[in-house]
């Protein structure tokens, strides 16, 4: 009997365990940045709600940023580094930067397509990231023409808490109506130094629904969420880009995008 | 007729300098090679190209005098010495940038 009973409480807390999202992090800690200076950059393939298990990146197939229209190739700048979550660690990717002048840098990241085992299919979150300068707008409403994008319609970088987030999910470019989005918040501080992300969360979810938010693009594929808390959100567009197979196998290709946004104070 | 005529032309002098209604931007950094550069616009993203750009020592004195080019940059030979950029898009929308902050 007894055996049962701790199969059956094993089994439920298995049931239990929180749906979380993969997500693909390009994190630097600040967006908006008051001068041009060097920036550090961590590439990290996570579940950041609950700095949960980290996979392990291939080599990217493309990191880039497009300043002014023009777009700089930074995939020679990728240094691999092993990142700690709360519950292993993984295979990621850091890069440094030097930022020139006013405006936009609209960092972007192709990932190899990861395997995911248990799915038995491949995941690429093809990711992006605006960080300005100076306050200055210059790139960061255009398409920079990634197969699966998020095209913000408020600026990623100058959002206040309470604000809400617009953006449109584009398939090479071209609206996908109703499309399914993840959203998360980055509940655990990436530690630069460390390569790991903090123990303490800032927030505890009341029930799964919560850790990875599912919402829904309109029939013109925008979407709006207003931002309940200071610090980073991620969204992931799941499954909207053109490519379906890889190697054989199902390939879900999403688009991802991250905002920062800061308390009124 | 003519106050018509006059408050048309006096919209289209309005709206011919719509940045002014903006918040100006400018960022000087040290190329490394005695030049600096200065790039210019508006918090709505229009460019700053033509507006009066001077670089004045200490005392006040001015020792470069230019405008922003058509891609909304200044370029200049650093100074020896204390000086300080000023970005002038009239009045309201002058920004001054010691020379001190402005590094590489």
């Amino acid at each position: 009997m007894k055996r049962i009973i701790i199969a059956a409480t094993l089994l439920s807390l298995l049931l239990a365990a929180p749906v979380m999202a993969h997500f693909q992090m390009v994190y630097t800690p600040q967006s908006a940045l008051a001068k041009a200076g060097s920036i550090d950059l961590k590439l990290v393939f996570t579940h950041p709600f609950e700095a949960g298990h980290t996979m392990d990146m291939g080599q990217p197939e493309q990191f880039f940023v497009v300043h002014k229209g023009k777009k700089a190739d930074l995939l020679s700048t990728l240094k691999p580094v092993v990142w700690t979550s709360l519950t292993n660690s993984g295979a990621a990717y850091e890069a440094s930067f030097k930022l020139r002048g006013m405006g936009d840098n609209v960092f972007c990241l192709v990932p190899s397509p990861y395997f995911e085992k248990e799915e038995d299919s491949f995941i690429q979150q093809i990711t992006k990231v605006v960080v300005n300068t100076g306050g200055f707008p210059t790139d960061w409403d255009a398409p920079v023409g990634l197969p699966a994008e998020i095209l913000p319609l408020d600026k990623p970088y100058a959002l206040w808490t309470g604000n809400v987030f617009r953006g449109v999910v584009l398939s090479e470019g071209k609206p996908v109506p109703n499309a399914k989005i993840e959203v998360e918040y980055l509940n655990h501080a990436p530690l630069m130094d460390k390569n790991a992300f903090a123990k303490t969360a800032a927030v505890e979810a009341p029930q799964d629904a919560f850790v990875t938010m599912t919402i829904k693009a309109n029939a013109a594929g925008e979407f709006v969420f207003g931002i309940p808390r200071t610090g980073w959100w991620g969204f992931c567009a799941l499954g909207v880009g053109p490519a379906k197979a890889f190697k054989g196998k199902a390939l879900s290709q999403d688009a991802v995008i991250w905002i920062q946004a800061r308390d009124m104070k | 007729m003519k106050p018509i005529v006059s408050a048309i032309l006096f919209m289209a002098i309005v709206c011919a300098v719509p940045a002014a209604a903006h918040t100006p931007l400018c960022a000087c950094y040290n190329n490394g090679d005695d030049t600096v550069t200065c790039e210019g616009g508006f918090s709505d993203g229009s460019s700053a190209a033509g507006v009066q750009m001077r670089v004045e020592d200490a005392s006040g004195k001015m020792l470069i005098k230019g405008k922003m080019d058509a891609n909304s940059e200044f370029n200049f030979k650093k100074p020896d010495g204390t000086y300080r950029v000023i970005f002038d898009a009239g009045e309201g929308h002058v920004i001054e940038i010691d020379g001190k902050d402005i590094l590489e």
